[in-house]
């Protein structure tokens, strides 16, 4: 994928970094916030809301932000843990962005998530990384098939799909699926599994590669969410450490917690470290950076997991009860982590790189 | 051979990087290298020719400033240099007066003390060993015991030292002892000295550590000095043996380079073996182990990348060095753990042993105890994170 080298300073993401958290905390507050996540309404106004600030448009031009930026306000959604499918607009605008100038679909599609009237739901399908999230073909003009572990389906007003080609990914725009059922579980909102049945689509012609790139931002974006989510609930459990008294003392002066949250900051700090390093490649056309990623990847699934663990056990039963926040931060980042192939798939791009491909054309 | 990407954001330090490799393949790769492998294990890593070669290039004190002779190179060109020479497995045996007693000298030594050592160090031309620990005195180091008391214009020093690296080869040993048995705290009764292991009254026992190298007991018995030898006054070597830490946090970084180096060569073995006809590298278990230890590899070494951006601008990295050592010792512990799960039972087998497959790892699983518990156990690096990282109470 090609991108253009960042501009932006420390200085200029901090700024965005405060906007964005400032933005988020007036308007996507941490009370309420599970009940908004379900009501069409409030999640149509945050959408707005981070339209207007021009976030919506991000990837799309890469003098107004890198992958960095996108990180960084994919972090901050997943801290105040609002679900707005903003990744799902990064790469509809990076996909418009590198050459789709043919595929007017593609164009109006993104002025629409620019001004806020459309929102995008991304089903990867075949090319998810997990081999149960289904896949279409196109058959005399029409998408037809089924995809599952689609998020925000319920508030979407495209679906973006992808359908193998002999000469590489078709990317599908379609404005209507002929079902929508949500499957419930861990993740909330609940993932949804589209039905198509010959349904008219917008198509455009990318490389294979170019997809697989894609897919691979979407994994960091949702890392990034997670990342987020995570250091909110460990600042809720290390606040909760510093002001919790059993025995006589605060629960933060014994070693059996000062070394949990210990492992707790190292493990934060190095999903950070290297999700910025592998963002930081992306935006400098590092070849390698899809490597950097799936390290990024590798590490940030377990670790993050066990943060919010480790953090739960802090809390005790205090974090437990579903109207707490705890629990909205321990399904996003589960959810977050495990989807589009989890750590399995990260460890075993990692052992192609360096192992070459697990079964070789013979 | 297939190794994760390393990539330098600033092209000055990619070169320098290319210049290290290129003088490695020249002076210590080839017929030097292949001499020094011939040795017995427990007299490798040590090579005071070589580093007199070092010093006679200009790499050593890298990152000294120049008033003192050093080449005042970034924090970035530093983890470099450091990383290609672990790489390489080229000995250091000027490591304790570059990272240790030199910037204590510079910031703590008298202008004699500084004239004596500092040009000595930068030739490759002194070599020191660490006098800290005792039987006593562990992790709680200030409760040393080993004493100096004054007599006339001298100090004689009594005592005991224990588990030196390199104790029976150095000629120097940077001394910590108590001179003032009463003080509150205890740290504030400590006092440094640089004094010559060659001198009457000091008695050496190395003893093999696990790891295949010496480390050695140092008894001092009415072991005369001068009050020059003295480092930073009087009941000051806390500050002095602080600060000195504080000088060599880059330098955890190269632990990183090392465990790379293990990776790669388990991964060219995995590339071309076969178990019973089939590639062992279709193996999805140790795909999935590989993968993983990967990952994790190349989080050390963003940990080191960090350490050397916050010393470039001016912080001390306190909890992120900590971070950075406990990361890297337990990793190392995981490598050798799962290179063992990958080899089964060649694993066990030594470079010694013409069939072994990887005849590194076991060693490499030997040493990885040392990460963990040198310098600072991974509980006392646990602490540093808490209280200093999370402001926890103590």
């Amino acid at each position: 994928m090609a991108s253009e080298k960042t501009v932006i300073s420390e200085e200029e993401r901090t700024l965005l970094r405060d906007n964005v958290r400032g933005m988020l905390a007036e308007e996507w507050p941490i009370e309420g916030a599970v009940e908004r996540a379900s009501d069409a309404g409030a999640m149509n106004r945050i959408w707005q809301s981070l339209a207007r600030q021009g976030l919506t448009k991000l990837g799309f031009d890469a003098e107004e932000g890198g992958l960095r930026e996108i990180l960084l306000v994919c972090e901050e959604l997943g801290r105040a843990s609002c679900p707005a499918p903003l990744f799902s607009a990064v790469l509809v605008n990076l996909l418009a962005r590198q050459g789709g100038g043919a595929a007017e679909g593609l164009a109006s599609l993104c002025d629409a998530l620019h001004s806020g009237s459309a929102v995008a739901a991304i089903g990867f399908g075949a090319f998810d990384g997990d081999a149960a999230a289904g896949e279409v073909r196109l058959r005399d003009g029409g998408v037809s098939g089924r995809v599952a572990f689609v998020e925000n389906a319920a508030s979407a007003t495209h679906f973006v799909l992808f359908v193998d080609a002999p000469a590489g990914v078709v990317v599908v725009l379609a404005d209507a699926a002929s079902s929508v059922a949500a499957t419930p579980g861990l993740a909330v909102p609940a993932l949804s599994e589209l039905a198509f049945t010959g349904t008219n689509a917008a198509l455009v012609e990318i490389p294979a590669a170019r997809l697989a790139a894609l897919a691979q931002i979407a994994r960091l974006c949702c890392a990034a969410q997670a990342l987020g989510a995570a250091q909110r609930g460990f600042e809720l459990a290390l606040e909760h450490a510093k002001t919790r008294k059993q025995f006589g003392q605060f629960i933060g002066q014994f070693q059996a917690i000062q070394h949990k949250l210990a492992d707790c900051l190292t493990r934060l700090d190095g999903a950070r470290l290297t999700l910025e390093a592998s963002a930081t490649a992306f935006d400098r056309e590092l070849g390698d950076w899809p490597v950097i990623a799936a390290a990024a990847l590798a590490y940030a699934g377990p670790a993050l997991r066990q943060v919010v663990l480790e953090s739960h056990h802090t809390m005790g039963a205090i974090g437990y009860a579903e109207e707490h926040e705890m629990p909205r931060h321990f399904r996003r980042i589960h959810a977050d982590l495990a989807r589009l192939g989890g750590v399995n798939r990260a460890r075993a791009q990692l052992a192609d790189y360096l192992l070459g491909p697990a079964a070789p054309p013979r | 051979m297939t190794t994760l990407p390393a990539f330098d954001l600033d092209p000055a330090v990619s070169a320098f990087r290319r210049e290290v490799r290129e003088w490695l393949a020249v002076h210590w790769h080839g017929e030097r290298e292949a001499m020094h492998n011939r040795r017995p294990f427990k007299d490798r890593g040590y090579d005071p020719e070589f580093s007199r070669l070092v010093g006679a290039k200009g790499w050593i004190g890298l990152g000294w400033p120049k008033e003192f002779g050093g080449q005042a190179r970034s924090p970035a060109e530093q983890l470099a240099f450091i990383e290609e020479m672990e790489y390489a497995h080229a000995p250091r045996s000027h490591l304790v007066g570059e990272t240790i007693v030199g910037p204590a000298l510079m910031r703590h030594g008298t202008p004699e003390q500084r004239a004596k050592y500092l040009p000595a160090i930068l030739r490759g031309e002194m070599t020191f060993a660490l006098g800290y620990s005792e039987p006593e005195a562990g992790s709680d180091l200030a409760s040393l015991r080993t004493r100096a008391e004054r007599d006339g214009e001298d100090w004689v020093i009594n005592g005991q030292k224990l588990w030196s690296t390199g104790g029976d080869k150095a000629e120097h040993v940077w001394l910590a002892v108590r001179t003032d048995r009463d003080a509150k705290p205890k740290h504030a009764g400590i006092s440094v000295f640089i004094v010559s292991l060659r001198q009457a009254g000091i008695t050496i026992r190395p003893s093999i550590a696990m790891y295949g190298k010496t480390f050695s007991a140092t008894f001092y018995e009415n072991v005369r000095v001068p009050a020059s030898a003295m480092v930073g006054g009087v009941n000051n070597g806390w500050k002095v043996i602080t600060d000195a830490l504080a000088a060599e946090r880059v330098m955890i970084g190269g632990a990183v380079a090392a465990l790379q180096r293990s990776l790669d060569h388990l991964t060219e073995y995995v590339k071309r073996a076969e178990i019973g006809g089939r590639p062992l590298r279709e193996n999805a278990v140790i795909r999935d182990r590989l993968g993983a230890l990967a990952a994790e590899i190349e989080v050390a070494r963003q940990f080191a990348l960090r350490n050397a951006r916050l010393v470039e601008a001016g912080h001390t990295p306190l909890y992120e060095a900590a971070m950075t050592k406990v990361f890297a010792g337990e990793l190392q512990e995981r490598l050798g753990e799962a290179a063992l799960d990958i080899l089964g039972s060649g694993g066990l087998l030594s470079e010694d042993a013409p069939s072994a497959p990887v005849g590194e790892m076991e060693q490499v699983l030997r040493h990885s105890i040392m990460g963990v518990i040198g310098g600072g156990t991974a509980e006392i690096q646990r602490n540093i994170i808490a209280i200093r990282g999370l402001g926890l109470p103590r």
